[in-house]
């Protein structure tokens, strides 16, 4: 910043106006939301590969009058140790990149809501996963039992829980609590877009991958992922004109 | 019985933070939480010796924190807002509101 920011004195409305120009000056300098959102595009686009490696197919007994010839299959893949280590990292990364980039400029940054808020919902979602991997897959047909409360793996409600505790809860509500300390619409709209993506249930049928492919992550992480980097991408080149004005 | 009228906003008014630019200071340190030296006098377009001189006025006041320290081998100076400071900047803020909604139902409009 250049450019002298006093607020001029004259009427009381111009006074005020003068303050919110200055607010914003401070707040275009303290943005950095490139960054969080670059290592979140990154580890989600890690999950495919994750998901290729721990891919493996089981034959399981089917459950009482759905006999089919040579039993069911049953299809594993991911791995909670990887979105529990990633997204730790991430948000790690991201406060230590935060307190370098204030001590370069010289202003605070408003990022510590967001890396504690992540970091509690990471212990949320891995505490819960790890209860559900501890209790092992249920067998078709068998109850879900999600702390203590026996569920019925196929209903709806489970359908939402599983869309809940994953990374709509570890990665989208962190990023709700970014927009709002960098006050920046353009992020909560990403968020906002971000948890539609993992909350609503779309089908994967458009992307031609069967869900017994051992690539049958690329569309529930490909999504997500490519949106997470191209927010990346959008903000880093916002942020350009500012940097090159404060240089 | 004798009526009291209400004093008016500008009464109210703080003449340490109603300065222009002790109140760009409190301003920029209530949004950056924590601001350097240099980054204050860039962004409000002033000498060292300005700035410093305003900064002594809104440290004996007790509205200010000035913390000194190294970087490195670089002196730097780093201020914060007191709660004092940051209740004196709503207050400031408020006043200048109320001055506002005074002039807009129709009472003098004054420069301030």
């Amino acid at each position: 910043m250049t450019d002298a920011s006093v607020p001029s004195f004259g009427t009381p409305r111009e006074v005020l106006s003068g303050l919110g120009d200055l607010t914003r000056k401070v707040r275009a300098a303290q943005r950095a939301t490139w960054f969080p959102l670059l290592l979140l595009g990154v580890l989600t686009l890690g999950g495919i590969l994750v998901g290729r490696l721990t891919f493996r197919i089981e034959t399981v007994p089917c459950p009482a009058g759905d006999a089919a010839a040579g039993g069911c299959t049953q299809v594993a893949q991911g791995s909670p140790l990887y979105w529990l280590i990633g997204l730790a990292l991430a948000y790690a990364a991201t406060a230590y990149f935060s307190i370098r980039r204030s001590r370069e400029r010289g202003v605070g940054s408003p990022v510590r809501p967001y890396v504690v808020t992540g970091i509690v919902l990471v212990g949320v979602v891995s505490a819960t996963t790890f209860w559900a991997v501890r209790h092992g897959m249920p067998k078709p047909g068998e109850p879900l039992d999600f702390w203590g409360l026996h569920l019925d793996p196929g209903s709806e409600a489970v359908a939402i829980l599983q869309r809940l505790i994953g990374n709509a809860v570890a990665v989208g509500l962190p990023l709700l609590v970014l927009a709002w300390v960098e006050r920046s619409r353009a992020l909560l709209l990403l968020a906002a877009v971000y948890l539609a993506i993992e909350l609503v249930p779309l089908t994967t049928g458009w992307s031609g991958i069967p869900s017994t492919s051992p690539w049958s992550a690329v569309p529930r992480y490909g999504v997500p992922g490519v949106l997470l980097l191209l927010g990346a991408l959008g903000f880093a080149l916002a942020e350009l004109p500012r940097r090159r004005t404060a240089s | 019985m004798t009526d009291q009228l209400d004093p008016h906003p500008a009464i109210g008014l703080d003449d340490v933070v109603h300065q222009r630019v002790r109140l760009g200071i409190l301003t920029v340190a209530h949004q950056a939480r924590r601001v350097e030296f240099g980054f204050l006098r860039t962004a409000l377009g002033l000498t060292a010796g300005n700035l410093s001189q305003h900064l002594t006025v809104l440290e004996k006041a007790g509205l200010v924190e000035i913390e000194k320290g190294y970087e490195g081998k670089r002196a730097r100076t780093w201020l914060s807002l007191t709660p004092a400071g940051r209740r004196a900047l709503q207050e400031e803020v408020a006043q200048l509101k109320r001055l506002i909604q005074q002039i807009e139902q129709g009472g003098p409009a004054s420069d301030v």
